[in-house]
């Protein structure tokens, strides 16, 4: 059968385009699981239209990383000889190998992910096991690997640019580590890029939109002469670099707006809590044939029947759920508690605890986000500068961390009046 | 260590770096903490793989991030001319404080990286921590190692890369003479 081409309408990228043989992976089992899981977990229950799923998502990012990868190794975009060493010649063989590898990466990076993506990811599965491990797993396992042959390409070289050298476990070349980032860069990977445009969009939360057509038509690599190396990272020429700004903005509302909204972090505490009990062994199974088993549409399922049978193991975590009689924030790290107390929140967490037992009250631990904005940018008389040093948004930038403790809805008023009247005694403990 | 014990250590460090010459940009936090947890044995619980300029761990990048987040450290532009530079946050008084512990445990350790690295720019320490790493966490032979070097990192040179080797063996000689925890890092 002739290799044609596919397009599937997206509402962030326009078409998203792929062969027939590609197309087989995204027919595969652990590519159409994706369909079931949500990409915000139980978000929709704060912003009801946040409903979309961990597929068009990946769709999404094989997308972007694939503009990234013609943009960044195009001849006339590349600037230096330590680069050209670096990088195949366009249309050649191996420049189409990798082109192939980086796709098929950015489409399964998410394969891995449990029901409700992060939400229950940290305490549901053994220790130190991850989804990206599971993504690992998958990609070189049954289902994707034949598909991978059929493509002509090495399932490890997919597996590496998907989950990056931290889970997969061993160092990347230099090639492959700036391939990687292309996917999973903590500045502006295509991974980062598609979530942000389509949370925002599906959320309603428009602020989080940023123009990323113009960010990756300026994406170079870039030899890190700034810092006295060779060693390339990858970068934007300093055309690129307000839209680089708005980015960081755009995360920024993102994270304070949506990601990090209370009521949101509580929903996630009770599916988490749900899940431990209403699981065999109170945990997620790690075996493919059952992690393929494994949806949204299960655990749903299992919170609507939990929920109306008072015997079942999770009951009042469903019935929390399902009649949306989630814990009530009663108070959030500030600034002015942590300049008196760094422990300000573990503290009033412990002494709530104490007086309205550890069924009453939840603490959602400290979780930050404000990642490393460092890159380089190539300068119109041909120099390259650190990103910090051209931008005092980028260097000043907003970050964002939560750390609240919630209580059950019943002792709100109480628990709001104790606080107040014992807040300063708490801070003042060690 | 929890997290403010990380974060003490690595004010502790920024500081000592700026002390002693250095620059203190991300890099030179990542090789300095790679070296303070590989070679002597200081227990931050940070895991190193080669990556950007050398052994780097996602998790210490993210940390930094913490760190900036939380007020205990901060990015500083001397002048125009000078790249940005790590410097301890409006907070870090409040932490060395509340947290004195582990800086003061491991005040040696500290002093002999910062004394050790501050000199040294981002490719210098790039080619020593990537020798460390092909000499401690690879454990490639000792007559490999070079080789090694320029093969994972192509732009750096044979001679460079034995004169990182050397440079390594040097400074884990040094580290074993006054550290009695080194062998075991």
């Amino acid at each position: 059968m002739a290799n044609r081409i596919h397009e599937i309408r997206d509402p962030i990228h326009g078409f998203i385009k792929l062969d027939s043989e590609e197309r087989k992976v995204v027919n595969s089992r652990p590519f159409q699981r994706l369909r079931y899981i949500h990409q915000l977990a139980m978000t929709y229950l704060v912003y009801p239209s946040a409903t979309h799923r961990r597929f068009e998502h990946s769709l999404g990012v094989m997308d972007a990383a694939t503009k990234i990868y013609d943009v960044a190794t195009d001849p006339e975009n590349i600037y230096h000889d330590s680069v050209r060493k670096l990088v195949p010649r366009k249309n050649e063989l191996e420049w189409g190998y990798w082109r192939r590898v980086l796709r098929m990466a950015a489409l399964c990076h998410d394969v891995g992910h449990l029901p409700f993506s992060h939400a229950a990811e940290k305490e549901l599965l053994p220790k130190g096991v991850r989804h990206e491990h599971l993504s690992k797993d998958h990609i070189l396992g049954e289902h994707l690997k034949p598909l991978f042959a059929e493509l002509k390409i090495r399932e490890e070289d997919v597996a590496k640019l998907a989950v990056g050298p931290k889970y997969y476990g061993s160092s990347l070349s230099v090639w492959e580590s700036i391939l990687y980032e292309m996917i999973g860069g903590n500045v502006f990977g295509a991974d980062r890029i598609d979530y942000l445009l389509r949370d925002s969009f599906h959320s309603g939360v428009s602020y989080g939109r940023f123009d990323h057509m113009r960010l990756i038509e300026t994406m170079r690599i870039l030899p890190r002469e700034d810092l006295g190396s060779e060693e390339p990272d990858l970068g934007i020429t300093v055309g690129g670099l307000q839209t680089a700004e708005s980015l960081l903005w755009a995360r920024y509302f993102m994270y304070t707006q949506l990601y990090f909204h209370p009521v949101r972090r509580i929903y996630d505490i009770h599916l988490k809590e749900f899940l431990a009990e209403w699981l065999a062994d109170g945990r997620f199974s790690v075996a493919l044939k059952d992690h393929l088993a494994m949806t949204d549409n299960e655990v749903l399922s299992g919170i609507l029947q939990v929920a109306d049978d008072s015997s079942r193991k999770g009951h009042n975590q469903a019935r929390r759920i399902v009649d949306r009689r989630h814990f009530r924030l009663l108070y959030e790290s500030n600034p002015v508690d942590v300049e008196k107390n760094l422990k300000s929140v573990e503290l009033v967490y412990e002494a709530a605890r104490v007086e309205f037992g550890n069924d009453a009250v939840r603490h959602d631990p400290y979780e930050s986000e404000g990642g490393s904005e460092e890159f380089p940018v190539y300068l119109r008389d041909g120099s390259i500068e650190s990103s910090l040093k051209l931008s005092e948004t980028l260097r000043k930038g907003p970050s964002f961390s939560v750390d609240y403790v919630f209580v059950d809805p019943d002792c709100k008023g109480k628990a709001k009046l104790w606080l107040t009247e014992n807040k300063q005694k708490i801070l003042e403990s060690r | 260590m929890n997290r403010f014990d990380k974060a003490s250590l690595l004010v502790a460090l920024t500081e000592k770096l700026r002390a002693s010459g250095s620059w203190a940009g991300e890099t030179h936090i990542q090789k300095a903490m790679y070296i303070l947890e590989t070679v002597l044995g200081v227990p931050a619980g940070f895991e190193f793989i080669l990556y950007k300029h050398g052994p780097f761990s996602f998790d210490l990048r993210d940390e930094l991030g913490s760190l900036r987040t939380d007020g205990f450290i901060d990015w500083e532009l001397k002048s125009e001319r000078y790249r940005p530079s790590l410097k301890p946050g409006a907070l870090s008084d409040a932490l060395k404080k509340q947290f004195p512990t582990i800086p003061e445990r491991y005040s040696r350790e500290i002093d002999f990286v910062a004394s050790r690295l501050g000199n040294k720019n981002v490719a210098e320490l790039e080619r020593l921590a990537t020798a460390i790493y092909v000499t401690k966490d690879e454990e490639i032979e000792r007559d490999a190692r070079a080789a090694r070097i320029n093969e994972l990192k192509g732009h750096v040179s044979l001679p460079e890369a034995e004169a990182a080797v050397g440079d390594a063996d040097g400074l884990i000689a040094d580290a074993k003479a006054q550290f009695a925890n080194v062998m075991a890092a």
